[in-house]
């Protein structure tokens, strides 16, 4: 069976269309067929939008017919799919919870709104861990997503179907959200391009909120170059997030640039970290050879605040979520508990109903944290150990233009293996600091660990509002590495049969 | 491990974050809780004398007014569209005012 759309690359199908060999309708259609036949598997999708599919389609379609496809913008034609957090106007924004189950998007999201200015064509909405607290995708009320590259495991989370969707080539291109790990743990998990960018590049409008001061939306892809040309869709000010800045950075363009006389650092307390897999160390090992092998220089840095980022996170990601989970009252929107003859009750049952439980230790973790006394112990603190944490990367940026580390400290676990909370919390400790620190960071991956098996992902950390450093080092590795492959049972077409 | 918060301030917390909770789920909610307070421990354990907070990570931002230019929003409609409860073009609540009312 021939490639599907999925499997293509943004340029395959662009040179496509406009070479007449298919119409975006075409497109639109197999990757429904697609989604349809093999998403039974992966369960990456909650909602498939078909008829805003066929309808973008038919559009580029049109102005395909009149000459200007080159006009549409850099995803004309090719179909993306959004985490469900992300409001589509006429789509189900569920968060994965039983809170927004019926929840219909009365608007779009900033981030959502720009592919679609530039000519993609949304198939779906995708599945996540329960408000995005979660390391697995295991947390979502409409059951977890499975890792294309073993069903039996985890694609990670909270973007998990968001990743799998990618990686079991039912879509090229989807977007998700990073609060502490979101975009890169899965993304190294199924074994695909993952980028979170600074805090600051993507709006976050109409992305429901988890962690304000942390949260960044960012692309999926099996190329850097595709997710190069997604982010720079996504990038730029948007007067409706006013932590959105500016920018005119070529993405894309960059790569060409590659890695030579790029100065590499590599964090020795992070290849020695307790729980880090033999396996992945071997890994982040050979992708600094390459680097290094590329022109690149190897340097070593020190991050001596960010083992404290792990306790900072779980302070201020807790207390932010507090804050934002709020506005789920039964009353504007959202799950209300029928048949209660006051409000406190209907709030209590409602919010007792609406939320899973890790959302509920989360809310109520936040409220504790900030509450008067316990504030000064903890809040404030981690607030004060921020700015420790942040100087270390921008003294560390001084001597280096990208950081190499590990993503996860592991390949995907099996399903219902990790139980405890704290030990899940684990999973990123390697990317929070990065969320903490507010710059850029990216999953890159670089072929099956050698004890498992299984994708492994490298790390790349960028200065703030220096991504294209990041993603210019990930396309040299890209040069030894390859593109990332469909995972096998999916290759080709196939169902995971 | 401590015992940072006890099953009462856990149904205080509940309360405050109008969540239910069932009496067993108070006492796996205190575990997980004192757990996670267990695990913030290296937080507390920094020498931050004179280390100023850093509350956002885009430090420069001020507020700013947009200029006062009529544009559009949600139509009464649109904002009741999710609304679990509705009537006469309004949110519908319990009565919080009266017998059965709110606490």
């Amino acid at each position: 069976m021939a490639a599907t759309f999925g499997e293509m690359g943004i340029r395959q199908i662009q040179r496509g269309l406009a070479a007449r060999e298919f119409s975006a309708a075409e497109v639109a259609r197999a990757t429904l067929e697609r989604i349809a036949s093999a998403d039974e598997r992966v369960h990456a999708f909650l909602e498939v939008t078909e008829q805003l599919a066929l309808d973008a389609a038919a559009r580029v379609d049109a102005a395909a017919a009149e000459g200007r496809l080159a006009d549409l913008g850099p995803l004309a034609g090719v179909p993306v799919g959004y985490k469900d957090n992300m409001n589509l106007t006429g789509t189900h924004t569920t968060c994965s919870s039983n809170m927004l189950r019926d929840y219909v998007s009365p608007y779009t999201a900033t981030c959502v709104q720009r592919t679609l200015d530039a000519g993609a064509i949304p198939v779906g909405k995708l599945n996540m861990d329960e408000f995005a607290f979660g390391s697995s995708t295991e947390t979502s009320a409409f059951g977890p997503t499975r890792n294309p590259w073993d069903l039996g495991r985890v694609p990670g989370g909270s973007s998990g179907g968001s990743a799998a969707a990618v990686a079991a080539g039912l879509v090229p291109v989807t977007l998700g959200s990073d609060t502490g790990g979101s975009i890169r743990q899965p993304g190294s998990f199924c074994g695909i391009v993952a980028v979170k960018p600074t805090y600051g590049v993507v709006s976050r409008y109409g992305v429901v909120a988890f962690g304000s001061s942390l949260d960044q939306v960012g692309p999926f892809a099996r190329s850097v170059e595709d997710a190069a040309l997604t982010l720079g869709a996504l990038a730029g000010r948007d007067e409706l997030d006013c932590t959105s800045q500016p920018c005119d950075t070529d993405f894309a363009a960059s790569l060409a640039e590659g890695a030579r006389g790029m100065r590499v650092g590599i964090v020795p307390a992070f290849m020695q970290a307790e729980g880090l897999t033999a396996e992945v160390r071997a890994k982040v090992e050979e992708a600094a050879a390459a680097l290094e092998a590329a022109g690149a220089q190897i340097v070593e840095v020190d991050l001596p605040h960010a083992q404290a980022a792990m306790s900072a996170y779980y302070v201020l990601g807790p207390c932010e979520a507090f804050s934002n989970l709020a506005r789920f009252d039964s009353v504007r929107y959202g799950y209300c508990d029928p048949g209660h003859a006051d409000l406190g009750t209907q709030y209590e049952a409602s919010r007792e109903h609406g939320f899973g439980p890790e959302a509920r230790r989360r809310i109520m973790l936040g409220s504790y944290l900030l509450s008067a006394g316990v504030y000064d112990t903890y809040y404030y603190p981690a607030q004060q150990v921020r700015t420790l944490i942040t100087r270390d990367y921008l003294d560390a940026f001084e001597k280096v233009d990208v950081i190499l580390a590990p993503v996860a400290p592991r390949t995907a676990f099996e399903f219902g293996e990790i139980g405890d909370p704290t030990e899940m919390y684990l999973s990123d400790m390697f990317t929070i600091s990065i969320n903490i620190a507010g710059n850029g960071g990216m999953s890159m991956p670089v072929g099956l660990g050698a004890d498992t098996g299984l994708p492994v992902g490298v790390q790349l950390i960028a200065p703030p509002f220096r991504d294209e450093n990041m993603l210019r080092a990930a396309a040299a590795l890209e040069q030894t590495f390859g593109t990332a492959p469909v995972a096998p049972a999916f290759a080709d077409g196939k169902a995971g049969e | 491990m401590t015992h940072h918060l006890t099953e009462t301030d856990v149904r205080g917390i509940a309360e405050y974050t109008r969540i239910g909770l069932t009496a067993e789920e108070v006492v796996s909610m205190t575990a997980d809780l004192n757990a996670i307070i267990d695990s913030l421990a290296p937080i507390t354990e920094y020498d931050l004398e004179g280390v100023e907070p850093t509350f956002h990570p885009i430090g420069s931002l001020s507020n700013v007014m947009r200029d006062d230019v009529e544009r559009g929003s949600f139509t009464q409609q649109t904002a009741l569209s999710n609304a679990p409860r509705q009537q006469d073009g309004s949110f519908l609540i319990p009565s919080i005012l009266g017998e059965g009312g709110d606490r």
